[in-house]
């Protein structure tokens, strides 16, 4: 009888998969500082990005923000919006800082890697 | 709504104390704003199965705890290969001490179960070892401490490029195995019809008892020694097999030399009654015994280089596999 394997992920797409997930975690960063610009909580903040292309789930994002919060990056504030409380978070003026610098960072790397990737896919 | 709190008891359990109960409520707010989405697009309340698709989204209350944990290695970053050599350094070490002890043993004549009884310590030995160095080596790092590899490195002081001997050709290795296999039939059958080692000298010394007392050792480490060439001519890429078989083949070395040099009489006068021949087998007797010290080092040194080199390959293996390459 033909054995049944739950999980179908051939080795070389879970190398594919551990190299997506590594190429998308700067890039999810950047994404979040960016839209961070304007204050939002966890919810709006992943509704946005979805909307912008960029999906990101609920257990990497929360954690996410907090990790950029504890790194000064981000400042939060509970406030009470629709008869619930909500954690609102923006960036700090460090953040602003970086966000800059990683931005000017990413220019850099997405025109190198233009021309190098230009003819691949 | 009960779904969504067993779900957020279960973050909590895993969460951080000091956090846990501002995290949880972020979350709550979150399971609860995608909830109100769906009901509204539904124009309905959501049921459990729906509650559940929705938490199930969210991961594995384990999981998404986890990712809130800043620090997931008691030993990180370039202080981890530091922590490895040290380990594995002194789990060689350990070893090594332990069969350099068991040998000591059996050379002294004590029963051999009791020179086996010392290697049944050597897991315990190891698993304080391993405890003693992890435990250092996490306080280190808890401490943050820097020890790392100096960014301040001259290449010019790097140690000399080590040449790796070249392989034996088949040729090489088809004589070398005829040799070994003449020479062990010649040596194993000389102990018991002397002449043929011995020649003329038969008529003047013996072996001693002891010769004949360990002869099994002789067959076995003959044995080894031809089976090592068969292994190296007929699968050349074994060389890991190969090395834990030479490691043998050296402790059984070592036994063999310790045993020899324990006995008192190595050879005896063929002829007791010939007393002018005492001191010149007394003589001879006292010269093999030096002989049998300087061998014993030489193979300790063989046993500790070999059993290092298979340590480290073990582990560079490992962590190779471990890495996925």
């Amino acid at each position: 009888m033909p054995h049944i394997v739950d999980n179908p992920l051939t080795a070389n797409q879970e190398v594919l998969e551990n190299l997506r997930l590594e190429l998308r975690r700067g890039c999810l960063i950047l994404a979040v500082l960016a839209e961070l610009r304007i204050e939002r909580y966890g919810y709006t903040l992943r509704k946005a990005l979805a909307d912008r292309g960029v999906e990101i789930d609920e257990g990497t994002l929360y954690p996410l923000l907090r990790r950029l919060e504890s790194q000064g990056l981000l400042m939060s504030e509970w406030r009470e919006e629709d008869k619930r409380n909500k954690r609102f978070y923006h960036l700090s003026k460090e953040g602003k800082s970086v966000l800059k610098q990683l931005t000017s960072e990413w220019n850099a790397i997405s025109q190198s890697l233009d021309k190098l990737l230009n003819g691949v896919a | 709504m009960e779904l969504v709190e067993r779900y957020l008891q279960a973050v909590k359990a895993a969460l951080p104390g000091k956090q846990s109960d501002d995290i949880v409520q972020e979350l709550r707010d979150s399971i609860l704003s995608q909830v109100e989405e769906r009901e509204s697009t539904l124009g309905r309340p959501l049921n459990s199965s729906e509650i559940a698709e929705i938490l199930k989204k969210m991961g594995n209350p384990m999981t998404l705890a986890s990712r809130y944990g800043g620090r997931r290695q008691i030993i990180g970053g370039s202080l981890f290969t530091i922590y490895w050599k040290v380990l594995t350094w002194a789990l060689t070490i350990a070893l090594v001490a332990h069969a350099a002890t068991s040998i000591a043993i059996a050379a002294s004549g004590k029963p051999f179960g009791e020179s086996l009884a010392v290697f049944f310590h050597f897991p315990g030995v190891a698993l304080k070892v391993f405890a003693i160095v992890t435990l250092v080596f996490a306080a280190l790092d808890l401490l943050g401490a820097r020890l790392r590899p100096c960014d301040h490195w001259d290449p010019f002081k790097l140690p000399a490029l080590v040449k790796k001997p070249a392989r034996k050709s088949k040729f090489d290795l088809v004589v070398q195995l005829v040799l070994q296999a003449v020479f062990s039939a010649w040596w194993l059958t000389g102990l018991h019809y002397q002449y043929l080692v011995l020649g003329p000298g038969a008529n003047f010394i013996r072996f001693g008892p002891i010769w004949l007392k360990i002869y099994p050792l002789f067959v076995v480490t003959a044995s080894i020694d031809i089976g090592l060439t068969a292994l190296a001519l007929m699968r050349p890429d074994w060389g890991q097999p190969a090395r834990a078989v030479r490691l043998l083949k050296h402790a059984l070395g070592l036994l063999l030399l310790f045993l020899l040099a324990n006995a008192s009489t190595l050879f005896v006068p063929a002829d007791v009654n010939r007393v002018e021949w005492q001191p010149v087998v007394r003589s001879i007797n006292f010269g093999l015994h030096i002989g049998l010290v300087a061998a014993i080092v030489a193979t300790l040194v063989n046993f500790v280089r070999d059993g290092v080199r298979f340590v480290r390959q073990l582990f560079a293996h490992e962590q190779q596999a471990a890495m996925g390459l």
